[in-house]
């Protein structure tokens, strides 16, 4: 099924925003940073489901949009909640200080 | 129609309510075993709705035994038959945790996630399309993010956590974007309209006299989101490269959790493999069988190896749970309906054995004994109930005959023997499973020496609640039986296998 060339540019945002995302996902020790990291991930995706279902003229693609919206809310709330335990056992949020487990 | 869609949605709609239960149950209640109780209840309820699905039980007949549920939930054999296994095995887990569970400061929540979890599972069994298969991944996902950090006031369960609430949270965006972009391209986000739109493709390469293979080099982004799903569904089923995050999140996280992560939460990524690999993905098998071979390979391999220096025994769990991983992974590139059933075999037994094994060391820890190697010197005096049971997983992981572990490991090699016979390279993959359960028994009769070997401690009892007991009891029964009794449970995994490719083109 042919896309659009207009449609790339939406592409080439939301992969832009997925790097970023994965490299403070990786590079960032402070658990906000973190979150924040992963909102731009699972915001990539939705800029892809919304351009390709206006590109396909379907719906389906906006409906995976809004689920993934409510996903990511949850995602935040559960992530709040372990980093908040996660400061009350350590007294930070810098996750690289985290290291009782290794082998 | 109302009444049928509710009739096919009653083991969900079971577990729902005993969680819910639970949530609301406990502002006003907050002593007592209840909620367990409530859990086990509802796990028994949902059981007896799966089975109405797998057979005519009598005063049962609203349950229908296929179908779909609003075109996007299929009835199945497949579906049907995991379902009772994630339902079988978290019961047993519940059984197990009243009593180990008491230092935990969230009773009720550990329970009502339990079943959250296992409801994501049930809702990824039944998935028609990446949508559907996506919630349940999540759902799954952030109720077993909470368990892991149930100890709440200790350190390594909240790190436990957060590590994997890290990972997972990176293989869902993989995921999920490997997903958009195979919407892009395909234009749909049902598994038989991807499968299609594949098959397409795959006809117009073969027309022009190319190999399915070159689709990936032409076509990159439609490489990138098989590959991103690949590597999203690998971290869920902790596949080497993206196993990190596993021994740390066993070995911080609560024991009982532990042994439902790597018995029945092992289900989920394997699973969600089948159904987008196996259905949606299937017409361009040839493009992605040698990468998956290879990634069953490298998991078997690593898992097995690492675990061989590791001298805690959660951790040596983790790392044979990775190689078990490898051992499932064989299902995917051979792809027949024999090698399903081995893949649906192999899930129950990995169930009963490896979530046997973390509840013994559950049972252990409950008594107040470490998980290091010298920790567990002469346990086989101490509680040779608890030793010989440890015993008996460990060598049925290892793959020992006539143990359950064995056949469903020999129904797996023996099906990529098949496909070998037939002039296929992957019979590889069976002689590095072999290799690798060498390997395995290994590191197991290590830890199987170092129980009964002489100490000069003085012997004391270990006393051990009622319900762990019976739990360790009903995986060591259960793991023998299969053993002696494997051909029926073969037959059900040969339908579920047919049912599954019966729905890919």
């Amino acid at each position: 099924m042919a896309v659009e060339l207009a449609t790339w540019w939406y592409v080439a945002l939301s992969g832009t925003l997925f790097a970023i995302g994965t490299w403070g996902l990786m590079n960032r020790d402070n658990a906000i940073m973190i979150l924040m990291s992963i909102e731009l991930l699972l915001n990539a995706a939705n800029i892809n489901f919304a351009a390709f279902s206006a590109a396909h003229g379907a719906q389906d693609g906006f409906t995976f949009a809004l689920f993934s919206i409510a996903i990511a809310a949850g995602e935040a709330a559960v992530g709040l909640a372990i980093f908040v335990n996660l400061f009350r056992l350590q007294d930070s949020v810098d996750v690289s200080k985290a290291t009782l487990l290794r082998g | 129609m109302v009444m049928e869609m509710i009739g096919g949605l009653l083991p969900e709609l079971s577990l729902i309510a005993g969680s819910f239960v639970i949530l609301l149950a406990m502002a006003r209640i907050d002593e007592g075993r209840w909620p367990a109780t409530v859990a086990f209840v509802s796990l028994a309820f949902a059981s007896l709705f799966t089975l109405a699905q797998l057979t005519e039980l009598p005063g049962l007949g609203f349950v229908p035994q296929s179908g779909t549920v609003l075109d996007v939930y299929e009835i199945s054999v497949f579906a049907a038959l995991l379902k009772l296994l994630f339902l079988v095995g978290t019961a047993i887990v519940v059984l197990a945790s009243p009593g180990y569970m008491d230092r935990a400061s969230m009773q009720a929540e550990y329970y009502s996630m339990l079943l959250l979890a296992t409801i994501g599972m049930m809702i990824v069994a039944s998935s028609q399309d990446m949508l559907t298969l996506f919630l349940g991944v999540e759902v799954t996902s952030f109720a077993s993010y909470i368990l892991a950090g149930s100890f709440k006031s200790e350190p390594t369960s909240g790190e436990a956590a957060t590590k994997y609430f890290i990972t997972g949270a990176l293989s869902s965006s993989l995921v999920i974007f490997g997903m958009s972009l195979l919407y892009g391209s395909a234009g749909t986000l049902t598994f038989a309209g991807l499968a299609e739109f594949w098959a397409g493709q795959v006809e117009r390469y073969a027309s022009l006299g190319q190999p399915a293979l070159y689709l990936f080099m032409y076509e990159p982004i439609q490489a990138i989101s098989v590959f991103m799903v690949l590597a999203g569904l690998g971290f869920k089923l902790t596949v080497a490269p993206f196993h990190m995050w596993a021994p740390d999140t066993y070995t911080g996280a609560p024991d009982t959790v532990a042994s439902w992560l790597g018995g029945v939460g092992k289900g989920l990524g394997i699973v969600a493999l089948l159904k987008v690999f196996l259905w949606a993905l299937a017409p361009l098998e040839t493009g992605w069988e040698p990468f998956v071979a290879g990634l069953a390979i490298l998991t078997m391999t690593w898992g097995n190896l690492v675990a061989i220096r590791q001298d805690d025994i959660k951790r040596m769990l983790a790392y044979s749970s990775i190689a078990q991983a490898g051992y499932l992974l064989i299902v995917l590139p051979v792809g027949t309906s024999y090698a399903i059933a081995g893949g649906v075999f192999h899930t129950f037994t990995n169930l009963l054995m490896k979530g046997g094994a973390f509840l013994v060391v559950a049972a252990f820890a409950y008594a107040g004994i470490g998980t290091k190697l010298q920790d567990y010197e002469g346990l086989g005096r101490r509680n040779p109930f608890l030793a010989i049971s440890l015993t008996v997983f460990l060598l049925s992981l290892a793959g020992i005959p006539p143990l359950g572990g064995f056949w469903s490991k020999f129904v797996l090699f023996s099906s990529a023997v098949d496909v070998g016979v037939g002039g296929s390279w992957l019979w590889w993959l069976a002689v590095a499973g072999i290799v690798n359960s060498a390997i395995s028994l290994f590191y197991y009769v290590r830890w199987i020496r170092t129980m009964f070997v002489e100490t000069t401690m003085h012997p004391k009892e270990i006393e051990l609640p009622a319900g762990i007991t019976t739990a360790i009891a009903v995986c060591l029964v259960a793991i023998v039986a299969v053993g002696f009794a494997a051909t029926p449970v073969i037959d059900w995994g040969l339908q579920a296998g047919e049912a599954l490719l019966a729905a890919a083109p």
